[in-house]
């Protein structure tokens, strides 16, 4: 059917790849169905212009970022499980910026700029966790009361100019959702409800990311610019290139994407399913074989085979379900066969990926080196359902990798996926060396897979404002 | 070299009930003349100095993380394990000592 579609009769952005079912069509065959943000579509066309390359490349654009996107977006600063008491504490940084995520009661969470109003001293050091029950400055001692409130200062006949009562710690704005804590300088930003958008806010909320917890965190410093880091993560296109050892039982071509308002977009990439590149090459049974997993440490060593007439996908599912049960002590039986396999990835602007299913169960952060735009830091967080027994467990620490380290030399990353992510950053070297290198002024996006791309940098376009 | 087991009058001492030290929990307790605090995190038990490195306070009302204590007072963090200093304003660190337990009771080599 789809050989006889001349592609000139379909409007811009209409075209899919020919021959393959879709991802709806694959999720609608599967045993136990999927819920209603699964089985839905809401692609965009674009346009299909060129997306200016200076943004990737030109240090000032990057300085211009930092007033005009950073300080004026949610972003995910930490989760709630990162400060679980009374007093707790996180350090969240951003670029130049800097904040102490506070836990002030047990349902009030504030975000302090991280410097003492005496001589500007950080209050607290970069990367760090506590507990307080004041902030007590480092320098000559100034301290404040969890709550913001100025408590005492060293000498104070010497500062008869200043009104202690109000000097209280300048906060930015706070919002929780799912387990995240959010935070967004910008005084008139809207709700972070509103940032999202209903559709999207939706999706979030059914996903119950609050009983998730982190048991394995991640940092790397990647050699491009933060947007280029973001862009790698936003399609299927590239997999056949870039991972072939994973195309075998990856959905590339007939991968799905939905943009959300200005702030989400989404694809779903079926997985348990031969590439569309592969068709007629290779059997049900190789793509059980070759299935590649983030999270297979939960798996064991379990060997599976596809019956006569049976799919792969199927067997997938099954044997799935019972498998992250087990291994992590959870009830999964009315979890889709969908969300068990496959890979959703959710973008919010400007800088996580969400990935709700349960074989991939990640969210990623990227953010800007201040030093280096062609620099950025990427953070990999592997969630898992809380235990049945209701403990949650704490929280992951973080393991820095060097930039030469491989990403499987994190302990217990799964080496398989430790070889993707290896492969996505080498890409980048080349590929934030060969646009400051090429003779083109901007890049050519595809209408279809690359509309999270396009979506994305719309995004910063319109806080960034190119031409102003 | 942060872990004092040099002395050769160094043995180990009673300090706590096992039971007296639940998970997630510390204690101070003084031995020898020396300020210990006894840590348990993930059913793991450390034994720390109890002074800060970088002003000398008191680490007790401190938060436990995952392999590190964090000092009340400025945050500096230090590895329950080695006693280093994970952050400023310390930079020194800290003394940890041998824990083991015997028939019940957490012992600690002072
Ligand atoms: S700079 Fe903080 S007290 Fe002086
Ligand atoms: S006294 Fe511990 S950090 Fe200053
Ligand atoms: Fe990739």
């Amino acid at each position: 059917m789809s050989d006889t579609i001349k592609l000139a009769d379909l409007k811009k952005g209409e075209a899919r790849c020919p021959g393959a079912p879709s991802t709806q069509d694959i999720i609608a065959a599967d045993k136990v169905a999927a819920p209603g943000w699964v089985r839905s579509e809401s692609y965009q066309f674009l346009g299909d212009e060129d997306i200016s390359k200076d943004r990737y490349i030109d240090p000032a654009y990057a300085k211009k970022e930092i007033t005009s996107l950073w300080a004026k977006t949610w972003q995910f600063a930490c989760r709630e499980e990162h400060i679980p008491s009374v007093g707790d504490y996180h350090v969240y940084d951003l670029g130049p910026y800097s904040f102490i995520i506070t836990r002030v009661a047990e349902n009030d969470i504030r975000a302090y700029y991280n410097a003492c109003l005496h001589r500007g001293t950080k209050l607290r050091a970069s990367g760090t966790e506590g507990n307080a029950e004041e902030f007590k400055c480092s320098f000559h001692g100034w301290t404040w009361n969890i709550d913001g409130t100025h408590k005492e200062t060293l000498c104070p006949w010497d500062f008869p100019h200043v009104e202690f009562k109000k000097l209280t710690l300048p906060e930015a704005k706070v919002e929780r959702l799912g387990g995240f804590v959010f935070i967004n300088m910008d005084k008139d930003a809207p709700t972070l409800a509103e940032y999202l958008g209903p559709a999207a806010k939706s999706h979030i909320d059914a996903w119950k990311l609050e009983n998730r917890y982190i048991y394995l965190h991640v940092s790397k410093r990647l050699p491009c610019n933060w947007k280029l880091a973001i862009d790698a993560f936003l399609e299927a296109y590239h997999v056949i290139e870039t991972h072939p050892q994973v195309a075998p039982s990856n959905g590339d071509a007939n991968t799905q994407y939905d943009v959300y308002g200005e702030h989400v977009n989404r694809f779903i990439s079926p997985l348990g399913v031969v590439s569309p590149h592969l068709y007629g090459k290779i059997s049900e049974q190789d793509v059980l074989n070759q299935f590649t997993l983030g999270d297979s440490s939960a798996m064991g060593d379990t060997k599976l085979s596809v019956k006569d007439g049976g799919t792969a996908r199927a067997v997938m599912a099954e044997m799935f379900r019972g498998m992250f049960e087990k291994a992590t002590n959870t009830d999964l039986s009315k979890v889709s066969d969908s969300e068990l396999l496959d890979c959703f990835s959710y973008t919010v602007f400007p800088n996580i990926f969400l990935f709700p299913g349960i074989s991939l169960p990640m969210i990623y952060r990227f953010r800007p080196d201040p030093r280096d735009h062609r620099k950025c830091i990427y953070e990999v967080l592997f969630m898992r359902p809380l235990p049945l027994d209701g403990n949650r467990p704490m929280p992951a620490e973080p393991i820095h990798l060097e930039d030469h380290q491989s990403f499987c030399e994190a302990e217990g990353m799964d080496p398989g996926f430790g070889a993707i992510l290896d492969q996505d950053t080498d890409n980048l070297i080349l590929q934030q060396e060969g646009l400051e290198a090429s003779a083109k002024p901007g890049l050519t996006l595809g209408n279809y897979q690359e509309i999270r791309v396009r979506h994305f940098e719309r995004a910063v376009d319109k806080y960034v404002k190119p031409n102003s | 070299m942060s872990t004092e087991t040099s002395a050769a009058s160094a043995q180990f001492e009673r300090v706590l009930k096992l039971a007296d030290l639940p998970a997630g929990s510390k204690k101070a307790v003084e031995i020898n003349g020396k300020c210990v605090l006894v840590c348990n995190v993930n059913s793991k038990l450390f034994a720390i100095s109890n002074i800060c490195s970088h002003n000398e306070k008191p680490l007790e009302r401190g938060r436990l993380g995952n392999g590190w204590i964090a000092c009340p007072t400025h945050g500096a963090r230090f590895d329950l394990a080695t006693g280093a200093a994970l952050n400023l304003p310390a930079k020194l660190p800290v003394a940890t000592f041998e824990v083991r337990t015997t028939d019940e009771w957490i012992e600690v080599l002072v």
